[in-house]
């Protein structure tokens, strides 16, 4: 019942070429097949990583676009308002200044009026003078020195009265 | 229904094999192919149905090996789940009637046996060379009586323990159905179940008892 022959070498072989087929057709493609899947996961999960990274930067990219265009228009609308402010002063000193010379204007002009006046009266006395002068002093004198005479005494006159004249 | 112990012999080249046992072990050899092929083919991606057990029992053994042999045992996973199957199938082969288990033949049983053990030497004396040697005389060189006559024990144990669990389920299957009138099948059934049992245990035990030996062969130990 229990003989060993040949049949042991057979066996042994058997069983090695049994191996060799189940390695090559089974457990090779289960093992490249979990290996596959293995990276695949793997792939996955550094892919899923890098996108997040990659939203994060975008996002913060955008917030940070975003302050600075707030900042910007910021800046311009205090620009703006600053100009605007600016402008205003100026027009109120230009109206300003421009009253002022037109007050000047007016008060040369009325200075320059009473003196006319001035003049004018004064013409009209000497006038009124050498008339009645002329009826009062019957000597004859000759007009030349009647008008230095009386022109005298219309200087004096001036100096004296007409300076306190209310005109 | 053979005579027990009685082998059909054929000559060939001046060589004596057990036809029986040689036809048997081709029948299993190709069922266990087929096995394999049916349980891996169309693989998947996203795996579904049968390949959820394939992958399963694969990375199992894996993490076995990786455990108990390190990262250089895996290429020993092919032998093992092969080891495994074929046992299986032989010890569940004869309880077919008009079937015969190869595993009953020592010629089997002890080949498998001296294989792996020689490769947990080839292995050993490959990955550890002199320290392998070393260890025979641990820790006193006196030592090396009793390693010696433990691994000649080895594959003899391991042969004879699967050999006389199949031999003696196969014989008493015979002999039940001799002394058993045919109208009483109950402890025919009772014993053939319980040789499924015995058949798929002692596959288990053979594999895992050579896993044992080889990662004592295989395993570094600095690699901690």
């Amino acid at each position: 019942m229990i003989e060993i022959n040949a049949t042991i070498i057979a066996q042994i072989l058997n069983f090695l070429i049994l191996v060799v087929i189940l390695r090559m057709v089974a457990y090779k493609p289960v093992v490249r097949m979990l290996k596959a899947r293995e990276d695949k996961i793997a792939e996955s999960l550094d892919k899923a990583d890098a996108d997040r990274a990659a939203a994060e930067a975008a996002l913060r990219q955008n917030k940070e676009t975003l302050a600075a265009a707030q900042t910007r228009a910021q800046e311009i609308i205090d620009k703006a308002e600053k100009m605007a402010r600016e402008e205003h002063d100026a027009s109120i000193q230009e109206t300003k200044r421009e009253i002022e010379q037109m007050k000047k204007n007016a008060q040369e002009e009325i200075q320059r009026e009473r003196a006319r006046a001035v003049e004018q009266l004064k013409g009209e006395v000497v006038a009124l003078s050498m008339a009645a002068a002329g009826k009062i002093i019957t000597k004859n004198i000759d007009a030349s020195d009647n008008e230095a005479i009386i022109g005298e005494f219309i200087a004096k006159l001036d100096k004296e009265k007409i300076g306190d004249l209310p005109c | 229904m053979h005579e027990i112990g009685v082998r059909e012999v054929v000559q060939f080249a001046g060589w004596t094999f057990n036809w029986e046992t040689l036809v048997m072990t081709w029948i299993t050899m190709a069922i266990v192919i087929l096995i394999a092929i049916l349980a891996t083919r169309n693989l998947k991606m996203v795996p579904s149905g049968w390949q959820n057990v394939v992958e399963m029992v694969i990375t199992g053994l894996h993490s076995q090996i990786d455990v108990t042999m390190g990262k250089r045992g895996r290429m020993l996973a092919p032998l093992i789940i092969t080891l495994f199957l074929f046992l299986l199938i032989s010890n569940w082969l004869g309880l077919i009637p008009q079937m015969a288990s190869p595993t009953n033949d020592l010629n089997t049983t002890l080949g498998l046996a001296l294989l792996i053990i020689v490769m947990v030497h080839c292995l050993g004396l490959y990955f550890k060379g002199g320290h392998y040697i070393a260890h025979f005389f641990q820790p006193v060189p006196v030592f090396v009586i009793i390693n010696a006559i433990e691994e000649v024990a080895k594959p003899i144990t391991l042969a004879f323990r699967l050999f006389g669990n199949i031999l003696a389920g196969e014989i008493l299957i015979i002999i039940l159905l001799k002394l058993m009138p045919i109208w009483m099948p109950i402890p025919s059934v009772i014993w053939l179940a319980f040789s499924i049992f015995i058949g798929g245990v002692q596959a288990f035990i053979f594999t895992m008892l050579s896993m044992a030996y080889l990662s004592n062969a295989v395993k570094d130990e600095h690699e901690e």
